[in-house]
């Protein structure tokens, strides 16, 4: 036992940190100090007239305020995200139901499915592809010559214009990202029903429990963590959604603004001509308090389903805030 | 453990929220006081032999001349002169010329800095470039730039833009007026030139022309669209056969915003001018009448109409519109196509050299510029072998006044002699033009379209321009 002891108080902790060390690294520099800076800029205001820039000078809250005001009667901040919000919604409810089908599909011990590297690789691969290519694709189909424009035209109305209409402009974003994203998402919640402890399915089917119950009562609950967490990686994703509306509705989010998202409001504010940094800066800071609370909210919903839920309140909410 | 695994969940989830803002970050250009430029010491550069003396418009003919022989490579470099000629450009096409058609003096390289013009890009990073014009190391400086009608006006009224008077550069009378006053800065400065004049035609296809006036001829044509009622009529009689005039409604606004005699804005205050309320309601007349389809400018499906089974009578544009542009046509119905004046003659687009302040190649600058104006065998190739409207009359004539000239596309039309009669007329007054021209000329006519396809109404379509126009210059106000 004495002999024991000096052997125990070699540490080899710090190989901990130093194995870590690059990655601290790399975020404080590429992450932490830009979005500190962000921050900072926000105060200030900073843009360009023509070829001369004015600012930076230093205005306070001038440049949240400003996102406050209507712009021509209208609440800008409000209107993109309402708009990103839809087109979430639209594409991550199918999304969700369409994955969790496909993954307990696949991960039945009943079903046995084969090829299954097969079929997980082919609902991935829309994916891999480039999504402002991916939109081009899907914007030359819908156009007005296109043929899934043309047969909407004929199935429709002859006045019928995919790219003219809201719903339908919103609608082909929204599908575009469930077909890029659904095998993630697959993916993702195979990983996690798989990790669920096969036993408690071989009980359940002892019990006589059917499909369903199967479903709702074993894979659903215990796969809430993993699910937390797709949905909230999804919502993040979401919020900046931008190449794809990007793409179909244009810099403005064509037809009459309904397919502008935060990030494009962002980006042109930053990029644009004015190369505003100070709105920018508190249009960032924003996005990011928004992402904050719809997280939060999300988080809190869902972990409700969880019966421990009540018990960890308290230390849920400690790590949120 | 379940607990922790939705803690590293979310933990996981808070870490992507975080990267959000990166990247958002903002970069102070250290701008803001537009440096006193060096003063260009004119009379020690000139490449003509009179120097930087001239400045009245009116050229003399010893200097006219004199500047036939730029670009012959006949320039000996005038001791402390740049080695390395840096140009920003856009496109090729510029490069393509000079790279072609011209000999540069001895011993100088030329650097092409081509940053191609997506969403801005190009203009951003040659903003960046001329205001750091003074920190830059003698051969990385900008010597020359190029810039389009719609915002030479930015570049021309600042001090980052040298007076090419002095350099030996003049108002030729062999080009075309309009082009020089473009190069002008509001206090009377050139800044700049340009190898090519714009003239916009009435273009169109030979065959529907046939079935609804009952000619193809130019002339007669011409006689049939020269008033915007006979137009209407035109338009009409065309739908009666089957047709629409135009594939987009946007097609007769430049004829509109061009012929104005009131500006956008008035300091920073933006208001609508009459020119656009009549273009606006001409728009409204002919998509309610069926006498145009609702496309934008661009869109494929206008180019779908050029087709062999196209339905569009006109559309209008250039000679690098029609030479380079309608590409369906170009493909299925080439020799189907003619051209006249119309009703109003204007312009669209152009692009012009400018000279940036701080160049270390001065005479290289004026030898170009001569070069691409005075140049008449330059010239020539320019209308001859790149198919452009060169903006010299000298050349222009010889084509003009020549009947085996023609073009395969426009079915032999020698189109050069009604370019040139429209070119003289173009108007262009500077205190109308302003650095925002590409907003005013593209963002509001693209608005106002939604509001024509019947997705907003007009207030709206206004509005966004107005939130549009927010985001390119905060500062400007409107009623």
């Amino acid at each position: 036992m004495n002999k024991r002891k000096p052997i125990k108080s070699i540490s080899y902790a710090k190989w901990g940190y130093i194995f870590i060390l690059p990655f601290f690294l790399v975020y404080a520099v590429f992450s932490f100090y830009p979005m500190v800076t962000t921050f900072y800029y926000s105060f200030f205001e900073n843009y360009n007239q023509g070829l001369t820039t004015i600012g930076p000078n230093f205005v306070g809250l001038q440049n949240y305020v400003n996102l406050f005001k209507p712009n021509e009667g209208r609440f800008e901040l409000l209107e993109y995200t309402k708009n990103t919000m839809i087109m979430w919604v639209l594409g991550v409810v199918p999304q969700f139901i369409f994955s969790l089908l496909l993954a307990v599909i696949f991960t039945s011990v009943r079903l046995k499915i084969k090829g299954q590297r097969f079929f997980k690789t082919v609902i991935y691969m829309p994916n891999l592809i480039m999504a402002a290519a991916y939109s081009m694709l899907f914007y030359v189909m819908f156009s007005e010559v296109g043929p899934v424009g043309m047969l909407c035209k004929a199935l429709i109305s002859p006045d019928f214009v995919v790219f003219q209409s809201v719903g339908a402009s919103r609608g082909v974003i929204a599908f575009i990202n469930f077909l890029m994203w659904f095998g993630n998402t697959t993916i993702m919640l195979m990983a996690g029903i798989m990790g669920i402890d096969q036993s408690l399915f071989e009980a359940a089917s002892i019990d006589g429990a059917n499909g369903r119950q199967v479903f709702f009562k074993i894979t659903l609950p215990l796969l809430s963590p993993i699910f937390v967490y797709v949905a909230m990686t999804s919502l993040i994703g979401g919020l900046q959604m931008f190449d794809v509306p990007q793409i179909i509705g244009g810099t403005d989010g064509a037809p009459n603004r309904s397919t502008r998202t935060l990030i494009m409001w962002l980006n042109n504010v930053v990029t644009g001509k004015a190369r505003d940094y100070g709105k920018g800066g508190a249009i960032s800071v924003l996005i990011f308090i928004i992402t904050g609370i719809l997280s939060f909210i999300v988080y809190k919903s869902m972990v409700k389903e969880d019966p421990n839920a009540k018990k960890n309140k308290r230390r849920n909410k400690n790590v949120l805030l | 453990m379940k607990n922790f695994k939705k803690n590293i969940a979310l933990l996981a989830a808070l870490a992507c929220a975080g990267t959000m803002l990166a990247g958002c970050t903002s970069s102070t250009t250290d701008g803001g006081d537009t440096t006193d430029a060096p003063a260009a010491n004119g009379d020690t550069t000139a490449a003509a032999d009179n120097g930087g003396a001239a400045d009245a418009p009116a050229a003399d003919a010893n200097a006219y001349e004199a500047a036939q022989t730029a670009g012959t490579g006949a320039l000996t470099l005038p001791e402390g002169e740049g080695k390395v000629f840096n140009i920003y450009c856009w496109n090729g096409d510029f490069k393509k010329y000079v790279e072609s058609y011209y000999k540069a003096p001895e011993g100088v390289e030329f650097k092409w800095h081509e940053i191609a013009n997506e969403g801005g890009a190009y203009q951003t990073a040659l903003d960046e470039a001329l205001m750091n014009q003074d920190s830059a190391a003698a051969d990385e400086k900008v010597d020359l730039f190029l810039a389009e009608a719609d915002y030479i006006i930015k570049y021309a009224n600042t001090d980052l833009t040298q007076d090419v008077t002095k350099l030996g550069v003049q108002q030729w009378d062999t080009g075309y007026d309009y082009t020089y006053k473009a190069a002008t800065s509001v206090d009377g400065v050139l800044k700049g030139v340009s190898w090519q004049a714009n003239p916009s035609m009435f273009i169109y296809r030979r065959s529907i022309a046939k079935d609804v006036l009952g000619t193809d001829d130019p002339a007669q044509v011409q006689e049939a669209l020269s008033t915007w009622e006979k137009v209407d009529e035109v338009a009409q009689k065309a739908k009666d056969k089957g047709y629409v005039m135009f594939a987009s409604p946007l097609e007769t606004y430049r004829t509109f915003a061009n012929n104005s005699d009131v500006s956008y804005l008035n300091g920073d205050k933006f208001a609508t001018t009459a020119a656009f309320d009549s273009w606006v309601a001409q728009a409204e007349k002919y998509v309610e009448n069926g006498w145009s389809e609702k496309y934008g400018l661009w869109d494929n499906e206008k180019q779908a109409m050029m087709g062999t089974d196209g339905k569009m009578m006109c559309c209008i544009g250039p000679a690098w519109y029609f030479n380079f542009c309608m590409g369906t046509a170009q493909e299925q119905t080439n020799g189907d196509w003619g051209i006249c004046v119309g009703p109003q003659e204007h312009f669209w687009g152009g692009t012009w050299l400018l000279a940036a302040t701080g160049s270390d190649n001065e005479a290289v600058i004026a030898d170009l510029m001569n070069a691409f104006t005075a140049n008449e065998e330059i010239m020539d190739k320019i209308l001859s072998d790149a198919k452009e409207f060169p903006n010299n009359t000298n050349v222009v004539n010889k084509y003009a006044n020549d009947d085996s000239y023609g073009l395969e596309f426009l079915g032999g039309q020698n189109h050069i002699k009604m370019m040139a009669e429209c070119a003289k007329n173009i108007k262009w007054d500077p205190a109308l033009h302003t650095q925002y021209d590409q907003t005013f000329n593209e963002t509001l006519p693209n608005n106002i379209l939604e509001y024509l396809k019947g997705v907003c109404d007009k207030d709206t379509a206004m509005s966004n321009f107005y939130i549009a126009l927010s985001e390119v210059a905060p500062q400007i106000t409107h009623d």
